[in-house]
């Protein structure tokens, strides 16, 4: 008898444990009603990869400051993010759940080359734009032909290989560069780009090239150590935050002293730094990389309109967060840029014209529309078969635990295009 | 009554299987897939850590494993995604009997310990050999769709094939830890020494059913890459193997019936119920939602007020109900025949 309860009672709660939700839209957009937009995106809440979880609050941040200022077309955006704990196998049902279940109008912002990389084809494939991945791998910026409905945003990672190549061309033409690179996508997303900036002529100024396995589980000290012994003057490192900063030190440890380093834009942040730096590294000082926004932690960009604007939208809307972390800077601009693109795709809102209007960006300072967050002169631009929305960065050098701008910009898709 | 107990049940799981998709969405039935293969894997690691009583912390990766051999067959060497299900358990198997032969003779926190660097080297070796295994980048799997002549929704489709291998591994394990065999199982768990003593040969009791749970999660494995569509070594966390074993204590270690509300909590707790509980929550006291690791909190707490309140498991909580409502019965039909009571 108590048995066959059990039994009875275990069967019917596989269905009723599912609470049924109502899904349907009446209009004819998923995800669009005469008043609102739903928009949602996962990120990295938990785990990991959690430091990033400033991104989506910051872009939560800047659509509350757009709702606040009559919205898109006279439709308020919905924004709605979720944990996805840098697992590909979340971000997946998430993303179902977000398509057949929230019907949102588009997803903005997802965060990770893998987790997005997990969901692009089933998004491609129902036609669901995938807007802004926060990632600067390559690929979701040329292979626009076979995803439609994919674009990044940032400045990708080949596209900074080449502003370094270029940058060392022009800057230190006599250097011997000694390249340390992580051993997939991402570390060979910088060296072809590094080799397509310094050109033809000048791929002989890498003298030693060496990759390292993220899965190792020692730090990259025989490379570095090759790297010292290949003659090299320039340290070039296009690594993830945790070797590099373990580098930095091997290096110092080593007896190296390059006369210039230059550190890829992911690993080039303050926080690691000053640890690269309290960990015994002596190399940190001069350090060299890029940026395309306006940096929160430097005092100079205080004047500048946008970044007021950005200090007045985080103390109104998200006065919880740091307003000092760039990646909360980053979030603004990205949303920002969001906002644009659903205004031009005009009133009759559709995921089609979304994507049109993301294809053919036009935000520049000529024009007068410039996305403020971004540092002065930075375009967001797409148009026909180029559609790296971010391509211009200016090198910078940190000074004092500050990263201080070196000149003007340059575009890195100039040399590769 | 409990000879038709076993049958009745499976009717009514069966019953159940076949209207839930039904009643709900598509995104919902998708996740009752889940539910599906979270059930094969949790039946499988019941029969080594609730009937032999060998805990282990490395499961995950047996998963992992029947996902990158559906994987590579089905991208790398053009299977159909199907026909890869069985080999993936088969693989997995032979996998976690070639571990087991040296790690039973551990016991205890011991073979905890050993299954622990499962995960760490399967992550470490498909981080080593990016050329077979995709590396950091993974593989993308063909998208979801119906085969065999059916025309239906993907999620459904899904659900289906998740729910027809459950439904035949399910019954297959009552067999296993039934008769002889289970019994020697068993033994295993409750006294070693007893079992020895018996004429049992608990290592290999020990390594048997530790194939034996390893071909049960490389078949859910095989079919969380088909639902996936995608693998890296991201997706096989060492946290999965955790939650596997959550989920059996949750639904109660050695009972298989009990393993349904396991592979239930394990399905919904990160992404449906974790966030709604936390919402509400939200609502009522101003609580940041979003802050880093929030939803770890709520799955911590419903996992120590589950075990505070139902010790022995979903199923274990279910008995005591019975329990009770048998004693209350008994005390009413004994107040009516006591003449002094009335």
């Amino acid at each position: 008898m108590r048995k066959t309860f059990l039994l009875i009672a275990t069967a019917l709660a596989v269905s009723a444990v599912v609470v049924v939700t109502a899904g349907a839209t009446s209009s004819a957009t998923p995800g669009v009603t005469a008043k609102s937009i739903l928009l949602e995106g996962t990120f990295p809440l938990s785990g990991p990869a959690s430091g990033y979880a400033p991104i989506p609050a910051g872009m939560g941040a800047y659509f509350a400051y757009a709702n606040a200022h009559g919205g898109v077309n006279g439709r308020k955006i919905n924004w709605h993010y979720e944990d996805d704990g840098y697992n590909p196998a979340n971000t997946v049902q998430l993303t179902h759940k977000f398509v057949e279940q929230d019907h949102a109008f588009a997803l903005v912002g997802g965060l990770g080359t893998e987790p997005q990389t997990a969901v692009r084809q089933y998004l491609n494939d129902n036609k669901v734009p995938q807007l802004f991945v926060s990632t600067g791998a390559t690929t979701f910026d040329r292979d626009f032909a076979t995803y439609p409905w994919t674009l990044g945003w940032q400045p990708d990672y080949e596209a900074e290989g080449a502003i370094y190549g270029k940058y060392v061309v022009k800057n230190l033409s006599s250097a011997k560069l000694g390249v340390l690179y992580q051993n997939d996508d991402y570390g060979n997303d910088y060296l072809r780009g590094l080799k397509a900036g310094l050109g033809e002529a000048h791929q002989s100024m890498i003298v030693s090239a060496q990759p390292y396995d993220l899965s190792a589980t020692t730090p990259p000290a025989v490379q570095v150590a090759k790297l010292k012994a290949s003659g090299a003057d320039t340290f070039v490192i296009f690594a993830t935050p945790t070797p590099t900063i373990q580098s930095y030190v091997i290096a110092t440890k080593l007896g190296w002293s390059p006369a210039h380093v230059i550190t890829n834009s992911v690993s080039a942040t303050d926080p690691f730094l000053t640890i690269a730096e309290k960990s015994g590294s002596n190399i940190v000082e001069g350090t060299i990389s890029i940026n395309y926004l306006l940096d929160p932690s430097n005092p100079i960009y205080n004047k500048q309109p946008g970044m007021k604007l950005y200090r007045a939208i985080m103390a109104k809307y998200d006065p919880k967060g740091n307003a000092n972390d760039p990646l909360n800077l980053y979030g603004v601009a990205k949303a920002w840029t969001t906002v644009q693109v659903l205004k031009a795709a005009g009133a009759n809102l559709t995921r089609a014209g979304l994507m049109k209007a993301a294809r053919s960006m036009v935000y520049t300072k000529g024009k007068n529309n410039a996305n403020p967050f971004a540092l002065p002169g930075v375009a967001v631009f797409t148009k026909g078969n180029f559609q790296y929305p971010i391509s211009q960065v200016t090198v910078i050098q940190y000074q004092n635990h500050v990263f201080k701008p070196l000149g003007g910009l340059i575009n890195g898709r100039g040399a590769l295009r | 009554m409990s000879r038709f107990a076993k049958p009745i049940g499976f009717a009514l799981l069966f019953c159940a299987v076949v209207i839930a998709p039904f009643l709900v969405s598509n995104y919902h039935t998708y996740q009752l897939g889940f539910v599906g293969l979270y059930l094969v894997a949790l039946v499988g690691l019941d029969i080594l850590t609730g009937f032999t009583g060998q805990i282990s912390l490395g499961h995950g990766a047996f998963m992992g494993i029947g996902a990158y051999t559906t994987t590579i067959l089905v991208v790398d060497h053009g299977w159909r995604d199907l026909w890869t299900i069985p080999l993936a358990g088969v693989i997995a198997g032979a996998i976690g009997v070639a571990f087991g032969l040296p790690a039973t003779r551990f016991s205890g926190p011991y073979l905890a310990l050993a299954t622990f660097a499962i995960p760490l080297s399967f992550i470490g070796l498909l981080k080593r050999y990016p050329h077979f295994t995709g590396g950091n980048v993974g593989k993308n799997l063909p998208q979801l769709h119906s085969e065999l002549g059916w025309h239906v929704n993907p999620s459904i489709w899904f659900y289906v094939v998740c729910w027809v291998v459950a439904l035949v591994m399910f019954p297959l394990a009552f067999l296993i830890v039934r008769g002889r065999f289970g019994r020697a199982l068993r033994s295993v768990r409750d006294s070693e020494i007893a079992a020895t003593a018996n004429g049992i040969s608990t290592a290999g009791v020990k390594t048997a059913a530790f194939g034996i749970s390893a071909f049960y999660c490389g078949v859910a494995g095989s079919l969380y890459a088909i639902g996936i569509t995608y693998v890296n070594p991201d997706t096989f966390p060492i946290d999965l193997s955790i939650l596997l074993l959550v989920g059996i204590v949750l639904g109660g270690a050695g009972s298989l019936y009990g393993m349904i509300f396991g592979a239930l909590f394990v399905e919904f707790i990160r992404i449906s119920w974790g966030p709604s509980i936390l919402n509400l929550f939200s609502k009522a006291h101003h609580i940041d939602t979003h802050a880093p690791g929030s939803g770890l909190v709520v799955y911590g707490v419903v996992l120590l007020l589950v075990l505070y309140v139902a010790p022995a498991g979903a199923a274990g909580l279910i008995r005591q109900l019975m329990t009770l409502v048998t004693r209350l019965r008994r005390k009413k039909d004994a107040s009516l025949s006591d003449p002094s009571l009335v």
